[in-house]
């Protein structure tokens, strides 16, 4: 038994958590070696703040666990609610990874099956859609079961459709580089589909508002298709939009509808369209 | 029944005037007004009367085209308005969606980060003690969907109320629950309507007569009435009678199981008038109308 104990001050302190260094440090030590002094702490600690303990673990205990995306964020230095909703995007879902990664796939393997200059064509034209399809996926009425729910939510539509566009823009980027990998023989041309990709989606994004969150992705997507197929989609990467100049039209495009995006930020709230009237059947998971 | 809180002389949390919106040709709401107070408002009507999209318009989720809507002096029109109204809101829509493999906890949580509650701990305890109020402490980790419907209509008023909203809007909640679930869902309902203006949408008369001070009726788009359940059952005072044979001219006529007819609308001289129900009175605010068109 120890001739000195923690005095009734320091303990009712250290019971409240109020007790500062060093003294916290000097309780603390004795505490471990003390059996007199815990139970006094026993008494000393209050029932309400044994409750606030108890209920902030059992809350722990369920809070959601963060998945791999998630850690890997909050590592870099992304806020943890920001994370958890960017990690929660619909386009992270295996079912949507698995049909980019299938489409850059039959892409690679239908341009290999050709010869020439159109080997890569494919690529080139498939791989700017992916990120325009993501968008339109992760923010669809119908295609995010909570869009109800998000849409009524404080937190502005717009930020919520912007962290979505970096996750989708993200991974697909990554997915379409590592198939450029795929066509080593054409070099940086291979990378033709990076600024088309932006602008598609800059693009899609500045049309949403008037067009809805669907259709402006659409009406995007299908002029692509058109403009590739008029500027000579056979004729390899000497097609209009992968040429010098094409690349810097798409580069301009790209900054232009997004600095529309930036300066339409508050019609995302605010638009009819981007609000259509949907419903999602209940048992839908 | 609930007796009609003191706050109904109070000023209104919610005003709504003369409200329009045309969806695809056809008048979905036509020149909607009304006030709605502290305790539970029941907004009554049949399939395709407007009710979800007069919801949708109070959530904020849609303008509508006419009208104006003030929540707590706020005026959802404008970008700072709309924002004020959002961060009082809760919402359950007709059909909440939820994403695959959440869990009840992490959904919660997920409706607790749009709502813009962002420290940790707080936002953590929070989503526990509001799925602890809907009676969910041993199924927060569960995934929803291993949760039965009643589970996971729970999961979602869960998520309305998250963050302690001050006007509730909640859109046919009791749809597709058996008796039992629906006992306990209104329980939870009546709960929640302490201290809050929350208007129910259903179509379902017991709804209103266990839960409401106040139902309003809406069919096609116009109010067709507006008051206590108590002044809505004496709307069809007089109007109900019971005969051996199918009345002519009735309103609606049924044959129940006693073999006799009860029968809705005006009664022949003489007829056996009988004690009206909450359902009498609003099936007589929709035909009335009805009769009204026609005219």
């Amino acid at each position: 038994m120890e001739s000195w104990h923690v005095p009734e001050d320091d303990l009712t302190g250290y019971a409240e958590g109020s007790l500062a260094a060093p003294r916290l440090w000097s309780t603390e030590t004795h505490l471990a070696g003390c059996a007199h002094c815990r139970e006094r702490l026993n008494t000393a600690v209050g029932t309400a703040a044994v409750d606030a303990g108890w209920a902030r673990l059992d809350a722990e205990l369920d809070a959601p666990r963060p998945g791999p995306v998630e850690s890997l964020l909050v590592r870099l230095g992304v806020a943890d609610h920001t994370a958890r909703l960017l990690a929660a995007t619909p386009v992270l879902r295996r079912a949507w990874l698995g049909a980019v990664v299938l489409t850059l796939l039959v892409a690679v393997a239908a341009g290999h099956a050709m010869r020439g200059g159109s080997a890569l064509m494919m690529l080139l034209a498939t791989a700017p859609l992916l990120p325009l399809a993501g968008v339109a996926v992760s923010f669809g009425p119908g295609l995010d079961p909570t869009y109800e729910m998000a849409v009524v939510a404080p937190m502005h539509t717009f930020r919520l459709l912007m962290l979505r566009t970096v996750a989708v823009l993200t991974t697909t980027t990554t997915l379409s580089a590592l198939a450029s990998l795929a066509l080593p023989s054409f070099g940086l041309a291979a990378l033709g589909w990076l600024l088309p990709a932006l602008a598609l989606t800059a693009l899609g994004l500045a049309l949403m508002p008037r067009l809805g969150p669907v259709v402006a992705p659409s009406v995007v997507a299908v002029a692509w298709l058109t403009a590739v197929s008029l500027g000579g989609l056979w004729t390899g990467p000497t097609a209009a939009p992968f040429t010098t100049a094409g690349q810097c039209a798409l580069a301009a495009i790209a900054v232009a509808a997004t600095a529309a995006v930036l300066i339409a930020r508050d019609r995302f709230d605010s638009s009819r369209h981007m609000n259509a009237r949907v419903r999602i059947s209940a048992g839908r998971l | 029944m609930t007796a009609p809180p003191a706050s109904r002389t109070a000023p209104p949390t919610v005003s709504v005037s003369g409200l329009t919106l045309r969806y695809r040709g056809t008048v979905a709401l036509d020149d909607v007004s009304f006030r709605l107070g502290e305790g539970v408002t029941g907004l009554l009507g049949p399939n395709g009367a407007g009710k979800t999209t007069l919801l949708r318009i109070l959530a904020t989720a849609t303008p509508p085209d006419r009208g104006a809507l003030t929540v707590l002096g706020n005026d959802p029109s404008t970008v700072a308005g709309r924002q004020a109204v959002r961060r009082t809101l809760g919402y359950l829509p007709q059909s909440p969606g939820f994403h695959p493999g959440f869990t009840a906890f992490e959904f919660v949580d997920y409706v607790a980060i749009l709502k813009e509650l962002t420290d940790r701990r707080q936002r953590h305890q929070e989503v526990r003690r509001r799925l602890d109020d809907v009676g969910l402490a041993d199924a927060r980790g569960k995934r929803i969907k291993a949760l039965s419907g009643g589970m996971r209509q729970r999961v979602a008023l869960a998520a309305a109320l998250v963050g302690d909203p001050s006007f509730v809007v909640l859109d046919e909640p009791t749809v597709g629950l058996d008796p039992e679930q629906r006992m306990r869902f209104r329980e939870l309902i009546a709960e929640a309507g302490q201290g809050r203006t929350v208007l129910l949408s259903t179509h379902q008369t017991e709804d209103v007569a266990m839960l409401c001070h106040r139902v309003v009726v809406l069919d096609r788009g116009r109010i067709r009435f507006d008051g206590t359940p108590a002044e809505l059952t004496a709307a069809a005072e007089g109007r109900v009678w019971s005969s051996d044979a199918k009345a002519q001219g009735a309103l609606a006529g049924w044959r129940t199981g006693t073999g006799e007819f009860r029968n809705l609308g005006d009664p022949p001289g003489g007829a056996a008038i009988l004690e009206p129900t909450l359902e009498d009175g609003y099936l007589m605010a929709i035909d009335g109308a009805a009769e009204g068109a026609m005219a």
